[in-house]
């Protein structure tokens, strides 16, 4: 759980990240930090390495050289050999701090929308069934899914699914949320639900790390944007900046390749 | 050729002694050879070499070679080092290790038809490889392995009737009794094609009609469940 | 009885002389029972008659749901009663092939289900029909995508050749089974029989493999 509101300069560190698979080079000597109660967007051309850097914290896709630190602890480190039980449980625990939200939902079908949000409590968390069923119940409430508790995943909107994802990984209160383009998968009149949810997220003080494209919600809530290409971070700074005033070449390529007229101006 | 029907009346009671048998056999095979398949299919899919090569070598050998051999060497090995079974107890095992090689293997390709990220979305929220599996993985491999499962279990019966080269009494060798007595070896072999093929069919119209009910469940029933659903919200809210 | 692998070794040359034994079954009755197979689909396509459709589907029901040896059995004990006295190689050869039949049948269905709908209908706006349709066009292609289940079905019938020993062929395990009934050690005689037909089975399904990749490749 959160450790005792304890504020280090930087929360969640990505420290030297090296990351290929096979002879591509997916991430080159990374650093990245995210301070507590920042939210920091992850904006870049497909294949820059924005999601590999996101699956990196929580070592989903552990780097080839290259250490996370979350809250001054080690989530791991590369290289390393084969982790043991001990270390393993360890990350276990690590991870049902970090909650993470996929790009395409990954909702569990077999399990209806309040079991989806109370499985991992019982499983990883290990609380009581009551309480579990009770948080989860409020959870789904202040996503907007008071209606559809008992309901089939198969049964509900992307949006919906979507929301019952991110109400999931709230139930395990994480420290941080770890955003892998949340909206891509939908259509875009169901786009705006979840991004009010993630932006009340934000509101309350959440840490986030969101890969997105949807740069004028970036605009809204980040309090960093940092562009990716080629598997380095190019920019990195306050959205006025980034999205506004670009300093880069390729960075100002990027935004004018994605039309960005979309966001409202300051 | 003269069929002589009294001969379906005789002796179809003795027959059904031995088919008797051949169920008792089968399902103890099921029962022993499903949770090993299980662990095999497991250990196949490892990340951890010695396991996966065990898996992999004992799934092979068992898929490779005729099960009438793999019944002669259980029968014949064990003698040797001093454990004498029961024939019936070894035609068990015999048919459970071979069953669990092709049981193995259809719940590793369910395990494999489970989309990845639902594997991804268990293992980020903190659940261990083997809570994944439990509670993500395998429920969702139930309803597409079910078909396959029931092809193997309705050809571990078929195959069952070699054991009766290791004079386990069922039904096969029952009918080679009667054969050996009567001398009319239509009517007693068709009567006990008759009853694997009836058991056979039984069956297999049974799981295709549990198909089509668990496929049309999921959607309807609306009624019901939406009444026990709203009675367990006053609890919760 | 201690376990002395040296009976393993003497026993080869004369297990090796009945796994050819084997192998002349296996790709004999594979042979029959895919002409006869092939046959079944053709009849039940092209003629399509109510009569000959049912008949094979019992025929198909009855194969698939009773096991090989009483199938064996049957042909092997009761033909001779109705007059026809084969001999423990054609019964033999006789029973793998109307059972593997059936299933080649079953698989070759599948494989037609496969081929593109378009093929008829882009065939038959072109005139092709008859026997140049079936045998230029359809045929080939049902036969290269059902190649995968068809090598099964060979191991398959590698396997099912070890029952024919059951009715005095001298295949594989006959001959083992005639060589350990004389030195009494059975376990080392099995040992190298079972690693035949492991050897059998695994090289053909290996190489069906190998093939197989190697046509895409060609294909694609």
């Amino acid at each position: 759980m959160n450790s005792a509101g304890k504020k280090t300069d930087s929360f969640l560190t990505l420290k030297g990240i090296r990351t290929t698979f096979g002879t591509t080079v997916a991430l080159d000597n990374v650093d990245f930090e995210v301070k507590e109660g920042e939210v920091v967007c992850l904006i870049g051309p497909s294949g820059c390495g924005k999601s590999t850097l996101l699956r990196t914290a929580n070592w989903l896709t552990p780097p080839d050289k290259g250490s996370v630190i979350l809250n001054g602890s080690v989530v791991g480190s590369a290289p390393s050999g084969r982790i043991n039980r001990t270390e393993a449980r360890k990350l276990n625990s690590f991870r049902s701090e970090m909650g993470m939200v996929f790009q395409q939902f990954n909702v569990w079908p077999h399990l209806n929308a309040l079991e989806n949000v109370v499985r991992a409590q019982l499983v990883v968390a290990k609380r009581s069934k009551e309480l579990a069923e009770k948080k989860a119940v409020q959870i789904l409430i202040d996503v907007g899914l008071e209606d559809k508790l008992f309901e089939w995943p198969d049964n509900l909107s992307g949006g919906q699914k979507q929301r019952l994802a991110i109400a999931r990984s709230l139930a395990m209160d994480p420290v941080v949320m770890l955003l892998d383009e949340p909206t891509s998968a939908l259509d875009p009149e169901l786009v705006a639900e979840v991004l009010d949810v993630l932006k009340r997220l934000t509101d309350e003080g959440m840490t986030m790390i969101i890969v997105t494209h949807e740069l004028g919600f970036a605009f809204q809530v980040a309090d960093r944007v940092a562009f990716m290409e080629s598997g380095k971070i190019i920019e990195d700074g306050s959205p006025n900046v980034i999205l506004k005033n670009p300093k880069t070449d390729r960075l100002r390529l990027f935004l004018d390749k994605l039309n960005t007229t979309a966001f409202a101006p300051s | 050729m003269s069929i002589d029907f009294s001969i379906f009346i005789e002796y179809l009671p003795f027959l059904l002694v031995g088919f008797w048998l051949t169920i008792k056999i089968v399902a103890g095979a099921l029962l022993l050879g499903l949770p090993f398949g299980l662990v095999l299919a497991l250990g196949r899919k490892s990340n951890f070499f010695i396991p996966r090569f065990a898996a992999t070598s004992f799934i092979e050998i068992f898929r490779n070679t005729p099960f009438i051999i793999q019944v002669f060497l259980f029968y014949y090995v064990l003698p040797f080092y001093g454990i004498r079974f029961p024939a019936e107890y070894v035609g068990t095992v015999a048919l459970a290790a071979f069953g669990s090689a092709y049981f193995a293997e259809v719940i590793r390709g369910g395990i494999d038809a489970v989309p990845k990220g639902q594997l991804e979305s268990a293992k980020a929220i903190g659940m261990s490889d083997w809570q994944a599996m439990q509670n993500i993985i395998l429920p969702q491999t139930l309803p597409i392995i079910l078909p396959p499962l029931t092809n193997q279990t309705l050809s571990l019966l078929k195959e069952s009737a070699i054991l009766s080269t290791i004079t386990v009494q069922e039904l096969t060798m029952s009918g080679i009794r009667v054969q050996g007595e009567t001398f009319r070896p239509f009517e007693v072999f068709i009567m006990v094609a008759i009853l694997y093929w009836a058991l056979n069919e039984t069956i297999a119209t049974f799981m295709r009609w549990l198909e089509k009910r668990a496929n049309r469940e999921r959607g309807s029933n609306l009624h019901a469940t939406r009444l026990k659903k709203a009675k367990r919200l006053e609890t919760l809210t | 009885m201690k376990f002395d692998i040296n009976y393993t070794f003497d026993a080869l040359p004369r297990l090796l002389e009945g796994a050819s034994v084997t192998l002349q079954v296996a790709l004999l009755g594979f042979l029959f029972s895919v002409t006869l197979g092939t046959t079944i689909v053709l009849i039940r396509n092209i003629l399509n008659w109510r009569i000959l459709n049912g008949i094979i589907a019992i025929y198909v029901s009855f194969i698939r749901g009773t096991p090989i040896m009483i199938q064996i059995f049957l042909i092997y004990y009761v033909l001779p009663v109705t007059g026809l006295n084969l001999g423990a190689f054609t019964a033999g050869i006789l029973a793998i092939t109307l059972n593997s039949a059936a299933f080649v049948s079953e698989i070759l269905r599948g494989g037609l289900a496969s081929v593109a709908k378009g093929q008829f209908e882009a065939a038959k706006s072109l005139g092709i029909s008859g026997f140049a349709f079936w045998g230029k066009i359809i045929l080939p292609q049902t036969f290269i995508v059902s190649i995968p289940p068809l090598v099964n079905e060979f191991t398959q019938v590698l396997k099912a050749t070890a029952l024919l020993s059951i009715i005095t062929v001298v295949e594989l395990l006959r001959v083992s089974q005639q060589i350990y009934s004389a030195n009494y050690h059975p376990v080392e005689v099995l040992l190298g029989t079972f690693l035949i037909y492991f050897a059998l089975c695994f090289a053909v399904s290996r190489s069906a493999s190998l093939l197989e990749a190697h046509w895409q490749i060609k294909r694609g």
